[in-house]
């Protein structure tokens, strides 16, 4: 049986790139039959595919690592980097949003009656709900600080209560979010100030979700025992992802919930 | 060897903690035991049958998922005349 001399993961030939890419392809059509042609078909299974897609793909990665040894730590210096270089596109997709919101408020168009917020628009009180989640996620920055020292210590119970306590937070965060929106007196088709605040805070939300997710599947793992006290990178890749998201929410709150009004 | 060292020592630290509740058993060395066995299957369908399916379901609706959205641009395409 021959042996490889180098420390790096030569992967086994998968499917899941293929079936990613394809799902990609249906999701974009499926829009497109969506808005056009009233049928949903297409856009469901899209949604479908992508879920089995990232659902396998990331159970195999669990399956080299853990099961299989293939992480050396050459190959996580390799995931860290990536993980640090995605987190950065991010950055600069939240960034294309704020650029918005700041080119529409700092000169107020007459149309808008030159002031922001604009005339007519009553912006949400910053004191209120919008107070109330910025503590929310803070604590959880805290709590997800605490359960990776835990895993660290080699502390089992602690490092499940504190993530437990993390994704109860993220799950607060959400339904009160979903409740303002609901409570909001303005739509996204209220003007750029709709625009701006829907778009900037819905893919906000939309990554709460996401790390909130991946925070519940970390939760698993650890359940299960995949992780080590020294050797647990999933779970960083999360906690990284997670504080990105509070910071995000952290310029949301500044820029157009305070400023903004 | 370097990596059958390393997965040992990971073996060493994952041993079941002696406090707290019995609910779960550490599973994680016969996943290993599993998933490392020599024979040629990749790793996307060495888990088992569930696997197969899985793929198999997956693929098919990727693939006929593309073939029907095909399908619909070419009716798109050629849109009926009004009148």
């Amino acid at each position: 049986m021959t042996h490889q001399t180098h420390s790096y993961h030569m992967v086994n030939p998968s499917p899941w790139p293929l079936t990613g890419a394809l799902s990609a392809f249906l999701m974009t059509s499926g829009l497109i039959m969506w808005f056009h042609f009233n049928s949903l078909i297409l856009l469901a299974l899209s949604l479908l595919t992508n879920t089995l897609t990232m659902y396998q793909w990331w159970r195999d990665i669990v399956r080299e690592s853990t099961f299989q040894g293939h992480h050396t730590p050459t190959v996580q210096k390799g995931l860290r980097y990536g993980m640090i270089l995605f987190i950065l596109s991010e950055a600069l997709f939240f960034m294309g949003f704020f650029w918005a919101f700041y080119h529409s408020s700092l000169a107020p168009t007459p149309e808008l009656g030159g002031s922001w917020p604009p005339t007519g628009i009553h912006p949400l009180n910053p004191l209120e709900v919008p107070l109330l989640n910025t503590s929310v996620l803070l604590a959880s920055g805290v709590s997800i600080t605490w359960a990776h020292h835990s895993l660290m210590e080699g502390n089992r119970k602690h490092t499940l209560q504190a993530l437990l306590i993390t994704i109860m937070l993220g799950l607060y965060f959400t339904l009160l979010q979903a409740s303002e929106y609901y409570e909001t007196s303005f739509t996204i088709s209220d003007g750029i100030y709709g625009s701006t605040f829907f778009v900037a805070t819905g893919f906000h939300g939309l990554h709460v979700i996401i790390g909130s997710t991946f925070l519940i599947v970390c939760f698993m793992r650890q359940l299960t025992f995949h992780f080590t006290s020294n050797h647990h990178f999933g779970f960083e890749a999360a906690a990284w992802y997670w504080h990105f998201v509070d910071v995000v929410w952290l310029f949301l709150y500044i820029s157009i919930y305070w400023w903004g009004s | 060897m370097l990596r059958s060292l390393l997965a040992l020592r990971q073996i060493a630290q994952r041993t079941i903690s002696t406090a707290s509740r019995r609910q779960f058993e550490n599973k994680v060395p016969e996943k290993q035991k599993l998933f490392q066995e020599d024979n040629g299957i990749p790793v996307h369908l060495k888990g088992g049958i569930a696997d197969a399916l899985l793929y198999r379901a997956t693929m098919i609706l990727t693939v006929g998922g593309t073939a029907y959205s095909m399908y619909q641009l070419a009716v798109a395409s050629f849109p009926k005349k009004q009148g």
